[in-house]
């Protein structure tokens, strides 16, 4: 799941200041599921900016919308065309960065501001609190490391680790609150029997299927161009 | 303003039709978990209404009914079960002028005529429903009184007169035509009925005590329990002497051995009855009252002889009694008649059961046989074509609101005979409940002790038939309505669509309930309606029926729509109270405009705060308030677990956010109820309106 967090009040009010009607669009997923971007969250920002815009005596239309997804045009469909018929100036998305540039390339002339910061693929680790899982670096390589990934939950992403700053299976980076990703996989190879994997040195990572070559694509034949 | 209106069809539907246990046990199904709703709501007339929808008799059960219910609620499973019959009694004490001008004198839409011979509980609720059908309706009733046995053989320290006079006066007031002092078969011939009638209803009920074939009966000093209890009713005070024992051990019998107490304390009164304590047909609580009156109960014990001296009762051969019932749970008593004993007594009651007087059907086709009357139970109908018959002559022996049920029952097939001259089967119709509160769930709901009464002192009691239960005060029958469970009201997924199945329900749940199968799901069997997973659902997907997630809004809008802002005394406070706090109606009532203008606080209701999501407590600033408070129960007073938790983090949320957007937190304030609402929350409003504040600069 992509998790965000939402953005300071002030600054989305910022964003649309100079607009008279707005539209507050949430997504019904990810953003739904950690608690930043769903229905309620939709309806606490626009109730906000009508209120600190009534305050400021410059009362706004605020609009609120919630779709399924924000990342697929079937569902994003409804939100254009309202867009286009009720002469809304300004969209607001708390989706993650993916539902605001995917409403961007469609939205025309009509800005939209992200109500969210999208901070990482993260996993619920108890109620309220969500943590970093894969970094989407295009080769996974956790089959060499017990299913857990040094590149995403490594502070460093060191492949061949742990590094000196690990003590007693805590992270010096912040100690409190980040676990050695080395230790963890120690201790699972251990327990899967598997230690001796750890003689093998992972070879220098080929990041060309995480960043080079610009933006990523992945196409499914069997749905992919049908005419 | 209490704005919590239920739907009781569709709630049905939640549980595929099956009724909450309360109603399922009921013979007449009264929507109970409604009118105890309603109670708490402060909306006592809206309560009798539903009340009155399925039981004529309101007052009459608030005083002596049984209570099913009560001894099916769902609540026992946690502590003890809502005072159900308290609340009834309460309701009809409480509405005492509505209830008359709500009366409504039936239309007459039909030419045919329906005469029901007796005016029983049973004859006079078939009565009314064929009144209320369009029928003429004439009753025919032997004694100058009406009310059957209700009237006759329940002592007035049980039932008052005056309960069952509201009772007939309403039933009357559809228009039945009543000929009371008419006894059937003397003063008018069953024929002579046949013909002015189009049909016939036979309510005449068990109103004769059988006697027992033993020698003695013939003495002086021995009474039948029926024509005991009659005179007893009717001022005629039968003279038993000092020693009495009361034969049988059923409710009957109880009531009169309580009844013999009552003409003079000083006397000894027995009862000797064939069944242990435990097998005892009268209800439990009657057989301890009966104690605590100086009552004893002789178990085991069958009368063998009756021992006279100069033609008077002097005493009571008993023999033991080994068992009471066969194993298919048959009445066949079995002696052992090497254990007797005898007691010394001046006068003997028996209360061993009683007979139909069916003396007026003789010489009429109507077939009688073995002094019962035939009549098939499914159709109602006798051997004779137009005649039926309902109530304990068919069924046997029973309570008020059995007989109740088989009044609209029997008004069903007379109204369908007068309609089509055709026999009506009623279908056998089985009634679903929603079952037991599961264990699980009980286990982490709240205890809250049951309201009672104290009755009046058993030496005190028994010195003359005053009523020895006091009802409840408003205070005590509102607080006892908030425990009801209000079963199967509770959180849905509404909206489908928007659920995520963010687990967000499931780990909020202070029950154990919810649950995510693909989309969260609350098993309406088990929710308690505390309505917290409504409030932190994210996708707003889940709404409550006990409380619709949207009427706050709704109600916000509606009242401050038709406020003039301007007008509105500053600054204005909105108030989110919780419904459990009342302990009267006058914060519960709609309020006016005017006085949210001069006063300058609107209050909304709330049953249970915790249900408050952060959009609720944003939109009072939205719609103009200046302040919004809103006020819990008091410390661990909250019905559900939680609560105080879950809502204090929400509350801290949102003033947090009243900063970001420049509000400022201290316009939202949560206050803890010290003591009742109505003191604590004018207390609340008027300080917190009187502190000064600055509005923080914005930006």
């Amino acid at each position: 799941m992509i998790v965000a967090d939402p953005k300071p009040f002030l600054q989305v009010k910022g964003y649309v200041e100079d607009f008279e009607k707005v539209l507050v669009v949430g997504c019904g997923t990810c953003t739904t599921v950690c608690l930043s971007g769903g229905e309620a969250e939709v309806q606490i920002l626009a109730s906000g900016l009508r209120i600190a815009f009534g305050k400021d005596g410059r009362p706004k239309t605020i609009l609120e919308d919630c779709v399924q997804r924000q990342c697929d045009v079937e569902f994003v469909l409804p939100i254009l065309s309202r867009v286009e018929s009720e002469g809304i100036d300004a969209v607001v998305s708390l989706a993650c960065g993916v539902g605001v540039n995917f409403l961007a390339d469609r939205l025309g002339k009509t800005p939209i501001f992200p109500g969210l910061d999208t901070t990482f693929y993260g996993a619920g680790m108890q109620p309220g609190l969500w943590a970093e899982m894969c970094a989407g670096c295009g080769s996974c390589i956790i089959a060499c490391t017990g299913g857990i990934c040094p590149v995403a939950r490594c502070s460093k992403h060191l492949l061949n680790g742990p590094c000196g700053g690990s003590e007693k299976g805590r992270c010096e980076v912040d100690p409190a609150n980040i676990e050695c990703v080395w230790q963890l996989i120690y201790d699972r190879l251990k327990r899967l029997g598997r230690l001796d994997d750890l003689r093998n040195l992972l070879p220098a990572k080929d990041w060309s299927t995480a960043a080079d070559g610009g933006v990523r694509r992945t196409i499914r034949e069997q749905l992919y161009d049908i005419k | 303003m209490a704005m919590d209106k239920s739907s009781p069809a569709s709630l049905q539907v939640l549980t595929a039709g099956a009724l909450p246990t309360c109603s399922a046990a009921c013979p007449v199904h009264t929507d109970t978990r409604e009118y105890v709703q309603r109670i708490s709501r402060g909306d006592y007339e809206g309560a009798l209404d539903v009340l009155l929808e399925v039981n004529p008799f309101p007052s009459v059960c608030g005083r002596i009914c049984h209570h099913p219910c009560e001894s099916q609620c769902r609540r026992t499973a946690i502590d003890q079960a809502v005072s159900l019959r308290m609340l009834k009694r309460f309701v009809v004490e409480n509405t005492r002028e509505y209830r008359i001008a709500r009366r409504r004198k039936a239309v007459v839409k039909s030419d045919k005529t329906a005469a029901v011979i007796g005016a029983g509980p049973s004859g006079l609720t078939a009565a009314m429903d064929l009144a209320l059908r369009g029928y003429r309706v004439r009753v025919y009733e032997k004694d100058t009184r009406l009310g059957g046995m209700l009237a006759h053989a329940i002592p007035r320290y049980r039932l008052p007169a005056e309960a069952l006079a509201e009772d007939i006066e309403d039933i009357l007031a559809t228009g039945i035509e009543v000929h009371s002092g008419c006894c059937v078969g003397v003063d008018i011939s069953f024929e002579e009925l046949k013909k002015e009638n189009d049909a016939i209803l036979i309510a005449v009920g068990l109103s004769e005590s059988h006697s027992l074939p033993i020698p003695g009966t013939g003495s002086k000093g021995v009474f039948l329990g029926v024509t005991f209890l009659w005179d007893v009713a009717n001022g005629l005070y039968p003279q038993l002497g000092e020693r009495v024992l009361v034969i049988g051990g059923g409710n009957v019998a109880i009531d009169i051995a309580r009844a013999a107490k009552r003409l003079g304390p000083s006397k000894k009164v027995s009862m000797a009855c064939l069944e242990n304590r435990e097998e005892m047909p009268a209800w439990k609580w009657e057989i301890e009252e009966g104690e605590e009156e100086g009552i004893e109960i002789l178990n085991s014990w069958g009368p063998k002889a009756i021992v006279e001296k100069d033609g008077a009762v002097a005493g009571v051969a008993l023999r033991r009694c080994s068992s009471v019932f066969d194993d298919q749970h048959r009445f066949s008593p079995v002696y052992d008649e090497s254990v007797t004993t005898r007691i010394e007594v001046d006068s003997v009651i028996f209360a061993i059961g009683q007979k139909a007087n069916l003396d007026f059907l003789t010489h009429t086709p109507v077939a009688v046989s073995g002094g019962r009357l035939l009549c098939d139970r499914e159709s109602m109908a006798t051997s004779e074509r137009g005649v039926f018959a309902c109530g304990e002559v068919v069924s046997g022996p029973g309570s008020a609101i059995q007989a109740v049920a088989t009044g609209h029952e029997a008004a069903k097939v007379v109204s369908h005979y007068l309609e089509t001259g055709e026999i009506l089967k009623l279908p056998h119709r089985k009634i679903q409940s929603i079952g037991e509160l599961p264990a699980a769930t009980a286990a982490l709901a709240r205890r809250f002790e049951r309201i009672g009464v104290d009755l009046a002192d058993p030496a005190e009691r028994i010195k003359d038939f005053s009523p020895i239960e006091p009802g409840y005060s408003e205070e005590e029958a509102l607080s006892e309505s908030r425990r009801c469970l209000a079963c199967a009201t509770g959180a849905h997924l509404e909206f489908p669509n928007h659920c995520a199945g963010c687990l967000t329900c499931v780990r909020i749940c202070p029950f154990g309930v919810a649950q995510v199968r693909r989309m969260a799901f609350m098993p309406a069997r088990q929710c308690q309606t505390c309505g917290l997973c409504a409030a932190e659902c994210p996708a707003f997907a889940i709404d409550v029926w006990r409380f619709p997630t949207s009427a706050v809004k709704k109600a916000l809008r509606a009242i401050v729509s038709g406020l003039d802002l301007e007008k509105v005394a500053r600054p204005f406070l909105v108030s989110f109270c919780c419904l459990n706090g009342t302990t009267g109606r006058k914060y519960l009532r709609e309020q006016p405009g005017e006085e949210i203008r001069d006063s300058g606080v609107l209050r909304v209701i709330v049953p249970c705060v915790g249900r408050l999501s952060m959009v609720d407590l944003l939109r009072p600033f939205e719609l103009g308030a200046d302040r919004v408070a809103v006020i819990s129960c008091p410390e661990d007073g909250c019905y559900y677990p939680r609560v105080e938790e879950w809502l204090g983090r929400r509350i801290k949320r949102t003033r947090k956010y009243l900063d970001q957007i420049g509000v400022g937190a201290d316009k939202l304030q949560l206050f803890k109820m010290d003591g009742g609402g109505d003191e604590s929350w004018p207390r609340i409003w008027e300080e917190f309106r009187a502190v000064n504040m600055e509005t923080p600069v914005t930006n």
